[in-house]
């Protein structure tokens, strides 16, 4: 498998730092452009470009801990920052926009009822995308 | 986007903020685009009908083919003005354009009131539906209006904490709402209509001249969410060719089914029926006596072999039995989601007038936590719950309600028209990826007919509403006045001219922690 492309969707959870780390990783071997995508949901009751300063602010600072988790990599990604109503649907239009090849996505470990729950945007990536999505889960500890 | 800027040896890093680096994820289409204004626009078949009837009695279809024409004029304009500015704010946009800020905040602030009085109205009908499960809910004007305030506050809540609202769930409501409305209408089609009864319903109960103006008047509120989709544009895929497309088609399919809903309300009931028993659960009116007229045996006997008879009998006894449940729970369903989006709407819109400095920014701050701009979520509903405070003591707030619509929409309606005709004038060198056809050419103006006929008659409305409906008259020149004042004090604190406009959002409005 050969990637040219690779966006890493992130949402400020610890398992952004492994998901990333993975991209560089995978990255490094095809020397493929490594995009950070942090997607800022907006709801209906507001327009799509409100700009809402706590939620830039984190976008922010999860979007710089990406790079700097990348540069301790010693690899260089491309940060983005997208405002949409939902974030599956943007995380796989950004996908397509870009034309990548694999979308990396880190995973809580998180139980809903007793019982494991991806939460809606994984399904949705993973229903919806075009291309591979691999999923980074982290340990249950 | 990438950042091409690269540090240097000895450079001070500086962050760039990244947020000139945001760009939007437009995801609608035309059919998203088309369901959720129709889901707007398609509720006001569940209140309008009644509500004309009651004033224009037998002259309804008349009205409402009137106040048709109007709406096609207006959604054309629309579809100009929407196409040249994608963005939220609708007339409110297209007047600051068109014109300054002080016009842009007239035709937002009178925007702002049809949106209170569309979700007091909305909710107020919810109750009649239900009153098929339990009668009271229908009859009694306490448990009437309670429940219809009980409904507005519940989504007050709902709001400020802030929920996911699915554009599946409108899409498929959407579609359902047209397929039950077209089966009612191809059933009274075949079973009642009648065109000698028709006819004699129209001109047996012709109302007074009065009652015909203040008819074509009311009859607005049939074509609400044409705002709607100026709203929704700018969350768009290619905005300027979809939403006059998405305009176009919901305006044929709207009126499409507004003739043949009354039509076939004609044929059901008389204009005295409609506008009594049934003024504000009328589609359940059409169901009932629909239900009442289907005898599947008797039906059945049109068909020759016996198979055919037991199968038509079978599926007409099923939708005998169907159709009012169906009709009960379908229109609160509608309705609850269009009081909803009124209240979407009010919000977006108030961000949209605070952005540009056309009303204090205060009121649409956001919740650190809820991430919803709870203010005016809290205070347009209050409005709306005030709004409905009458019905308590009568069956006026109906009547009312659709007279204060009026006076809103009719004012904003014009000011999108005018602003358009002076966009033309003014700014005639713009594009427009969707222009106006039917031009009268003075001077070095091409000016479109059908906006030049629009103003004309929204405004002859707009007059006429003032003239004819005291309570209109008070009410809204009342919400008018208030907004002057606060327009006027808010400028003048922040040192701004009221006609000053510079085209550029104030940026930052967003909460603060």
């Amino acid at each position: 498998m050969r990637l040219e492309r690779i966006l890493v969707a992130v949402n400020g959870k610890d398992a952004d730092v492994e998901a990333v780390k993975l991209a560089c990783d995978l990255a490094k071997k095809s020397k493929a452009k490594v995009y950070v995508v942090y997607v800022i949901e907006v709801k209906r009751s507001l327009p799509l470009d409100a700009v809402i300063e706590s939620e830039i602010a984190k976008a922010e600072k999860v979007l710089t801990r990406a790079e700097e988790v990348a540069a301790d990599k010693d690899y260089e990604v491309e940060t983005d920052l997208v405002q949409a109503r939902e974030v599956g649907p943007a995380i796989v239009d950004e996908a397509m926009e870009r034309e990548v090849s694999l979308i990396l996505m880190g995973v809580t470990y998180k139980k809903s009822f007793g019982v494991f729950n991806l939460g809606r945007v994984i399904p949705y990536v993973l229903e919806g995308a075009p291309c591979r999505v691999l999923l980074c889960r982290e340990p249950m500890s | 986007m990438a950042n091409d800027w690269q540090p240097k040896l000895g450079d001070k890093v500086v962050r760039h903020p990244r947020v000139r680096l945001h760009h939007l994820r437009r995801v609608l289409g035309i059919p998203g685009l088309f369901s959720t204004a129709y889901g707007d626009v398609g509720s006001s078949i569940y209140y309008a009908l009644g509500l004309v009837a009651l004033v224009a009695l037998g002259a309804t279809p008349v009205v409402l083919g009137i106040a048709g024409i109007l709406f096609v004029f207006t959604a054309l304009t629309y579809a100009e003005g929407t196409a040249m500015f994608p963005e939220a704010g609708g007339s409110a946009s297209f007047a600051r354009h068109g014109f300054n800020d002080l016009m842009g905040f007239i035709a937002g602030w009178s925007l702002m009131f049809g949106y209170i009085v569309t979700i007091s109205i909305s909710a107020y009908t919810i109750p009649s539906y239900l009153g098929y499960f339990w009668e009271p809910l229908k009859s009694s004007p306490v448990v009437h209006t309670g429940a219809a305030m009980g409904i507005v506050f519940l989504l007050m809540v709902i709001n400020t904490i802030g929920v996911r609202e699915s554009s599946r769930l409108n899409f498929s409501l959407a579609a359902l709402d047209i397929a039950t409305q077209l089966l009612i209408i191809v059933l009274a089609l075949l079973i009642l209509f009648n065109p000698v009864v028709f006819w004699q319903r129209i001109t047996g109960y012709w109302p007074s001249t009065t009652n015909l103006i203040f008819g074509v008047a009311i009859a607005a509120i049939a074509f609400t969410g044409l705002e709607t989709v100026s709203q929704m544009a700018e969350e768009t895929k290619r905005p300027q060719v979809r939403a006059p497309k998405a305009l176009v088609l919901m305006t044929i399919v709207v009126l499409v089914i507004f003739a043949g809903i009354s039509v076939s309300a004609f044929s059901a009931m008389t204009p005295a029926e409609l506008g009594s028993s049934w003024a504000t659960d009328p589609v359940a009116g059409i169901a009932h006596n629909l239900s009442a007229a289907i005898v599947p045996d008797e039906l059945a006997k049109g068909f020759s072999e016996p198979a055919h008879q037991i199968v038509v009998a079978y599926v007409l006894g099923g939708v005998r039995s169907a159709l009012p449940v169906l009709v009960a729970l379908l229109a609160a369903t509608i309705l609850f989601i269009a009081t909803n989006a009124g209240l979407l709407g009010i919000s977006r819109l108030a961000f949209s007038l605070g952005r540009f400095q056309l009303i204090p920014a205060e009121l649409s701050r956001v919740h650190p936590r809820s991430k919803t701009p709870y203010i005016s979520i809290i205070v347009f509903t209050l409005i709306a719950l005030v709004l409905q405070i009458p019905g308590f003591f009568g069956p006026d707030v109906f009547t009312n309600l659709g007279g204060l619509y009026a006076f809103g929409s009719m004012l904003s309606f014009a000011l999108a028209h005018l602003s358009v005709l002076a966009l033309r004038i003014k700014k005639p060198d713009v594009p427009r990826p969707f222009k106006l056809g039917w031009n009268i050419r003075i001077g070095s103006w091409d000016l479109p007919i059908t906006a030049i006929l629009g103003l004309l008659g929204t405004t002859a409305i707009w007059v006429v509403v003032l003239i004819i409906q005291p309570y209109s008259r008070w009410v809204g020149l009342a919400w008018m006045a208030f907004g002057f004042g606060m327009f006027f004090l808010f400028r003048w604190l922040r040192r701004v001219s009221p006609g000053q406009t510079d085209g550029s959002p104030t940026g930052v409005t967003g909460d603060k922690e």
